[in-house]
């Protein structure tokens, strides 16, 4: 018989920091689960087995990362993995990625946040940056040159919102949001984003059980997602955008998956609760800062990484007896949540729209036989500059996007020399002389691959148009044209 | 508030159904039985020699000083002496050893006693000579509280009984809603409070109902509370009745508070002449064969209580004095039932996997002194004296629920303990 002494109180709530770390897994699965099915139902199945090798291969580094970690601390390795939850960093990190990261690059990142962002922290709980967020920050400045060319999606929200320099009017809004099946669609989710943020309605719900089940404050993801729509709500009703302004940057890049997943880490919010209602407004404010104002496409993770920094300092405002000091901590808190909300207004509300390059909407059509299209928008000259046998040689020239759309200076026409086999009617080569468009995207229908793929077309041949240059595959196809027609003669 | 500073509560399993409506097992007295002479703060001197014999209700033992708790016989038969036991403070204490004749031949500690017709002062003077004191666990003299009340509005009986497990409170109102209703309209005039509240939780229906039926036509009417804890603690039982704080005595919101069992030892005195010398005792927990509420003679050792509910259930279980929540694990089961005591405790004894804090933050949002334990204990590893003031150290009071809520497992309320500790040695210094 043994009476055992224990300092009081000797009574424990059922609920443990292993569980927290448990259902987080599941709702991260569940992200994952509806990813895999997103891509594989509108890419094929080799692009849902690709998320399924990333989040795979980051989780095992996580836990080899971890049983290195342990061996050094000379704890037993299973208790090491269990109490430290890397796979949760894994995770997350893997959702915050764009299908195309290349598998390499994650791996590392995984072990950058971890050592990095975590260990020499001294381990869990002790660090001070989100360490997903780290590892991100991580792939974005170093691996951005290594994505995969294999799983190309179309542009993400955050991608050609950017284009659009995150502001744009009510009309072209109604057709630019087309791409994605409108704001309903991007609520249920079914457009490409980076691999976890795509469904705003599931990270809801996943909110929603880790609220029911006392895994996050509430408060956190509601006054994150909340400020970002009533800043963004502001600024789009400042600049005559309309309210679908505030609930297409809610719905945009990671503010759901970051406010439910990111902002929620309860090693670097702050402790007490006013200090965690500043956290969130000044994330929601950086965020929206830097999306509209930064060359950043999204401002979720660095609003996150920066405000991690700030966490200390705003713990230590609130340090003292949350009774005796009420009055105090909440006139601090209101006024520093109203400078943060009123920064982020004022300086997201300089933001200029901007005319894309390339947006679909407004492309002429390329299609069906080529000798069939309409090509008058492009203003195609056309002269021979030789003949020798059967090849004639013609010189062209035609308007691109820059000139069409009225970019200014900045843009030309597009020149080429075709051959044309005249015996036949067909495309010997096509070379371009001269590039007018935006080089980086419309120079995709430019490469040489692209040009290869005129040779041997005739005017009853159809063409394909290279998917974000629609501007400029028009331009050649217009001068492809025009050289055929001109040797038919 | 609570938007910023979180509920500061939450709400306990409290197992009560184990011992709640079991029948009370009046126990076969002890043999022997060691009355301690302190209590709380109030020492005794023994007014009875070894030898001698002794009557239930005969006077024990003299207070030293004006903290005066005097000391009755719970039983009939012989003085052994005076020996120095475990308390359930945890510290060795004087105890006089009783040998039980088992005849319970007894004497009037004094004369039954009519609040109605006294004067304030000859309440108060009865009081203090009944040894009245604070049953909720405190101990204090009950005349001291009452001595010079000023600007008070409410007189509150606090039968909430929010430590999980215990409900020797609720079976001793049960039982005796008419010495209840004797004890306290005389402490409700020694309040000079015009009206008074019993604080019962919401769910208790049955003993609101007994309560609403004895206290009818009286200036003191039934206030329930919600099933939270800690909302029998004098500060958020007040803030609960009245939305009112006060920084050091319920006094300065205008209250002044006492136990159920405290009104209902006072009221057996009243109409029986009975000083306080049995006590209802819950034995409840998983580590005990049989819980159940036991009544008993005051200087019962534990030990004896758990063999009578059964024996312990493992071989290997934490006895704790009191509730799990504040109640202290006692190594060993001779300490004795003393007047303050409402239960024994058995837990069987699992190791709690310990994690890292993770800083979530729930020790601050449940504490219900407002403060926030995880940052005191950073900073009691630090020793750090200026933080640990701005922190508000001493307003703890150990009520246990940052280590209850802790999903790591922590011992957070024992951090914050040494950190009390550290401030009280260098305030010293």
């Amino acid at each position: 018989m043994k009476l055992t002494f224990k300092p009081s109180p000797n009574y424990r709530t059922s609920q443990s920091t292993t569980g927290i770390m448990f259902d987080l897994t599941v709702c991260l699965l569940a992200v994952t689960v509806f990813a895999v099915a997103y891509y594989s139902a509108v890419y094929g199945a080799s692009y849902g087995l690709r998320i399924v090798i990333l989040e795979a291969s980051a989780v095992i580094t996580a836990c080899i990362v971890d049983a290195i970690w342990a061996k050094i601390q000379k704890v037993d390795v299973k208790t090491g993995i269990l109490s430290s939850y890397s796979w949760i960093t894994a995770m997350i990190l893997t959702l915050m990625c764009q299908i195309d990261v290349n598998p390499y690059a994650l791996c590392v990142a995984t072990v950058i946040a971890l050592v990095f962002g975590k260990m020499v922290f001294g381990g869990f709980g002790q660090n001070i940056f989100n360490p997903a967020a780290f590892g991100a920050a991580v792939i974005m400045s170093s691996f951005a040159a290594t994505k995969s060319t294999d799983f190309v999606t179309a542009a993400t929200p955050t991608i050609t919102a950017a284009n659009y320099g995150w502001m744009m009017n009510a009309e072209t809004f109604a057709s630019y949001i087309t791409q994605y099946g409108g704001l309903g669609k991007m609520l249920l989710g079914w457009y490409p984003s980076s691999i976890g943020s795509t469904s705003a309605l599931l990270l809801a719900l996943c909110c929603a059980f880790l609220i029911w089940r006392k895994d996050i404050d509430w408060r956190i993801p509601v006054i994150y997602i909340g400020s970002v729509f009533l800043m963004t709500t502001i600024i789009g009703l400042i600049k005559g955008a309309g309210v679908w302004y505030g609930i297409f940057n809610v719905l945009a890049g990671g503010v759901m998956f970051g406010g439910v997943f990111m902002l929620t880490d309860p090693v670097t919010n702050p402790v007490p609760i006013p200090g965690r209602v500043i956290f969130a407004i000044g994330c929601a404010a950086l965020t929206v800062i830097i999306r509209l104002k930064a060359n950043f496409p999204d401002g979720v993770l660095f609003s996150i990484l920066l405000m991690n920094m700030m966490t200390p300092a705003i713990d230590k405002i609130f340090d003292g007896n949350q009774i005796k000091n009420a009055v105090q901590f909440r006139n601090k808190t209101i006024l520093i949540s109203a400078i943060l909300a009123v920064i982020g207004i004022a300086v997201g509300a300089t933001v200029e729209a901007k005319i894309p390059e390339a947006a679909p909407a407004e492309a002429p059509a390329v299609e069906g036989a080529l000798g069939g299209i309409d090509f008058s928008a492009n203003n195609v000259e056309v002269t021979e500059v030789s003949r020798d046998g059967n090849n004639a040689v013609y010189s062209c020239s035609a308007d691109g996007f820059g000139i069409i759309n009225g970019m200014g200076a900045d843009y030309s026409r597009n020149e080429a020399t075709i051959t044309v086999d005249t015996s036949k009617g067909s495309v010997v080569s096509v070379v371009l002389d001269h590039f007018g468009d935006t080089a980086g995207i419309g120079d995709t229908a430019t490469s040489d691959e692209a040009l290869a793929a005129y040779t041997g077309l005739t005017l009853n041949d159809t063409v394909d148009t290279v998917s974000g240059a629609t501007f400029t595959s028009g331009s050649v196809a217009s001068m492809v044209q025009a050289a055929l027609e001109a040797a038919a003669k | 508030m609570s938007f910023l500073t979180g509920p500061m509560h939450y709400h306990l399993e409290g197992h009560k159904e184990l011992t709640a409506h079991k029948d009370v097992l009046i126990l076969e007295e002890p043999d022997d039985v060691y009355v301690p002479l302190v209590n709380g703060r109030a020492t005794c001197t023994p007014v009875v020699q070894p030898g001698d014999k002794v009557c239930v209700g005969t006077k024990l033992g003299e207070p030293v000083d004006h903290w005066y708790v005097p000391v009755f016989s719970p039983v009939s038969g012989t003085v052994v002496g005076v020996e120095k036991r475990m308390s359930a403070a945890l510290k060795p204490a004087e105890h006089l050893h009783i040998r039980n004749d088992h005849k319970k031949t007894a004497v009037r500690a004094f004369e039954p006693f009519d609040h109605e017709s006294a004067t304030r002062e000859e309440v108060l003077e009865f009081t203090k000579n009944a040894g009245m004191l604070g049953l909720g666990g405190a101990g204090f003299p009950t005349f001291m509280k009452y001595s010079k009340p000023e600007n008070i509005d409410l007189f509150i009986i606090n039968a909430v009984e929010c430590e999980p497990y215990l409900t020797a409170d609720y079976r001793n109102a049960m039982e005796n809603p008419k010495l209840m209703r004797e004890g306290a309209l005389a402490l409700l005039k020694l309040s000079t409070a015009p009206k008074g509240a019993i604080a019962v939780k919401e769910d208790k229906t049955d003993l609101i109902a007994v309560l609403k039926d004895a206290f009818a036509g009286t200036a003191i009417e039934v206030k329930t509370v919600p099933d939270i804890y800690p909302s029998g603690w004098e500060r958020t039982l007040v803030y609960m009745l009245t939305g009112k704080r006060y920084d050091r005595l319920p006094a300065e919101a205008g209250c002044i508070l006492n136990n159920v069992s405290t009104c209902i030892a006072l009221g057996d005195a009243m109409l029986n002449g009975k000083p306080i010398t049995h006590k209802f005792v819950t034995v409840s927990g998983d580590g005990v064969a049989n819980p159940q509420n036991v009544y008993c003679p005051v200087g019962t050792p534990s030990g004896t209580l758990i063999q009578a509910c059964g024996g312990y259930t493992a071989e290997d279980v934490l006895l704790i004095a009191g509730g799990p929540m504040m109640g202290r694990a006692i190594p060993n089961d001779i300490f004795v039932i003393g007047p303050a005591n409402n239960g024994l405790t058995v837990l069987k004894h699992k190791e709690e996997k310990q994690v890292k804090c993770l800083r979530c933050g729930r020790c601050t949002e449940t504490c219900p002194s407002g403060l926030q334990p995880v940052r005191i204990n950073q900073y009691e590893k630090l020793k750090d004296l200026e933080a640990l003031k701005t922190l508000d150290v001493m307003s703890c009071i150990e009520c246990g629920t940052c280590t209850f809520i802790c999903p790591s497992k922590l011992d957070v309320t024992e951090g914050v303990r040494r950190a009390k500790r550290y401030l009280q040695l260098q305030a010293k210094k």
